[in-house]
């Protein structure tokens, strides 16, 4: 009866180890300024597009762990009206100032990434505006003087974060929005 | 004991594994101390200037018509037979220092005009947008053969103006303008030159598209035989992506400050009041 204590002591200490040694070995490369662009213009109008040039984005190497936030007042359009109409009437960035992406790089490995590009699937949750949607894509990853650099891009619909537009100016702007990005994520 | 631990144990799995799932903590604060979204979206709320600034780099050319009384009814199709329209180019320096050129079919009148915002509204700071409108106005319209001895001078007004907003929440704002103009010539011969007016006007969103304006100008020291009326307004702004259009009704048809306040002639009680808007286009 003793034994069978120490060997459950035993194994809960280790257990507690491998979770101490995870949290305290985590390896994570951040970019404090990344770049995130979005467009959803259409053709023979106005374009309508913005860059976010202050995204966080954070990658666990150890695990492929992905994480990325953008404050939606960080996006910049050419016309400074549209920019605030954006966050007012659109993203409601008062109400929601936050977009999260969460997500897992598949099969990522650090070893084996070098300076010749590879592609490599996420597959995570977009949150905006209030709401989730699942997100997959692939995206480019290479090894850049020490740093990971993550470049790619993804579609989805205001519709599916249920941002209203209205019908005056349905054909001005894209039903799918284009969005890029580029981390450059440093350990 | 063995419970004891097994607790410890799930415990410590609990919070290395929270600590483990939020990669963007530290990372996730909000900035609260931020200047706060225009209290107007328009650059006019009605007739008055509003604090909202032209962003850097920006050209707008702004239309504006004020169409004859609606009192004329339908011989002149409520006032649509007759228009006075304005053209204006607006163009900022910085996003605080916004210069402007203008031409009205009301008198000819040629404006120069700045327009420098000296203070912006804060989320949790300073709690107004305060911004300087100053403006030239030259009336090309006075004729020598009428008025001999006319000098280049009388052609000349001048408008000094502060605009004090607040944004209260998402949906309304209020401004104050405090104005002082001067004409050197004045139609009506007990006019003081120089005048003094009052402005208030405000804005409420109704929809996300839609939002009601108005505004008046409480005129200090309007000589008791003058004909002209203060400029009541109310209108509406259409909001898309980029763009605002307004609408209104007034009773003063001219769109220059001096004009609207000085020789503003429509009756709001008698039924004689303009319809009106103002177009926007930029150039980036």
């Amino acid at each position: 009866m003793k034994n069978m204590k120490t060997v459950q002591l035993v194994a809960i200490l280790f257990m507690t180890g491998v979770f101490a040694t995870h949290l305290y070995g985590q390896n994570n490369y951040v970019d404090k300024a990344g770049y995130l662009k979005f467009e959803a213009s259409e053709k023979l109008f106005e374009p309508v597009e913005a860059v976010n040039k202050s995204v966080t984005a954070v990658l666990n190497t150890d695990t492929g762990e992905f994480a990325s936030l953008a404050l939606v007042v960080g996006f910049r359009f050419e016309n400074s009206l549209m920019e605030e109409h954006f966050n007012e009437n659109y993203i409601e960035s008062e109400t929601y100032p936050k977009a999260i992406f969460r997500g897992m790089l598949i099969d990522f490995d650090l070893s084996n990434l070098s300076d010749e590009p590879v592609e490599i699937a996420v597959d995570g949750k977009l949150a905006l505006h209030g709401k989730e949607k699942e997100v997959k894509t692939m995206v480019s990853l290479q090894k850049l003087n020490g740093a990971v650099v993550m470049k790619g891009g993804f579609t989805v619909t205001p519709s599916d974060f249920a941002i209203e537009i209205p019908s005056i100016v349905k054909n001005k702007i894209a039903r799918e929005v284009l969005v890029s990005l580029n981390f450059n994520l440093k350990p | 004991m063995q419970l004891k631990l097994s607790l410890i144990a799930c415990l410590l799995v609990i919070s290395v594994g929270h600590a483990q799932e939020d990669l963007l903590s530290g990372f996730d604060s909000v900035p609260t101390n931020t200047f706060k979204s225009a209290a107007f979206k328009g650059l006019k709320i009605v007739n008055f200037e509003s604090t909202k600034m032209v962003s850097k780099g920006e050209l707008y050319f702004v239309v504006s018509h004020r169409f004859g009384s609606v009192k004329t009814g339908i011989e002149d199709f409520f006032g649509l037979d007759q228009a006075v329209t304005r053209l204006n180019f607006l163009y900022a320096i910085s996003d605080g220092i916004n210069i402007g050129l203008s031409r009205s079919s009301f008198q000819k009148i040629y404006e120069s005009s700045l327009k420098v915002r000296l203070v912006r509204e804060k989320a949790n700071g300073f709690p107004f947008t305060i911004v300087s409108s100053n403006n030239i106005l030259l009336n090309t319209a006075l004729d020598d053969d009428v008025l001999p001895g006319l000098s280049f001078e009388n052609r000349l007004g001048y408008t000094v103006q502060l605009l004090i907003s607040k944004r209260f929440n998402k949906n309304f704002s209020l401004q104050l303008m405090p104005t002082f103009f001067h004409d050197n010539l004045v139609s009506v011969a007990e006019q003081e030159n120089s005048q003094y007016v009052l402005g208030f006007g405000g804005r409420h969103k109704l929809t996300k598209r839609f939002s009601i304006n108005f505004d008046y100008g409480l005129h200090m020291n309007r000589a008791s035989s003058s004909p002209f009326k203060n400029p009541l307004s109310v209108g509406i702004d259409i909001e898309t992506g980029g763009h605002v259009f307004q609408l209104h009704f007034t009773n003063a048809q001219p769109m220059n400050t001096n004009g609207f306040l000085g020789q503003g002639t429509g009756d709001w009680g008698s039924g004689d009041f303009f319809f009106g808007f103002n177009l926007s286009r930029v150039f980036n």
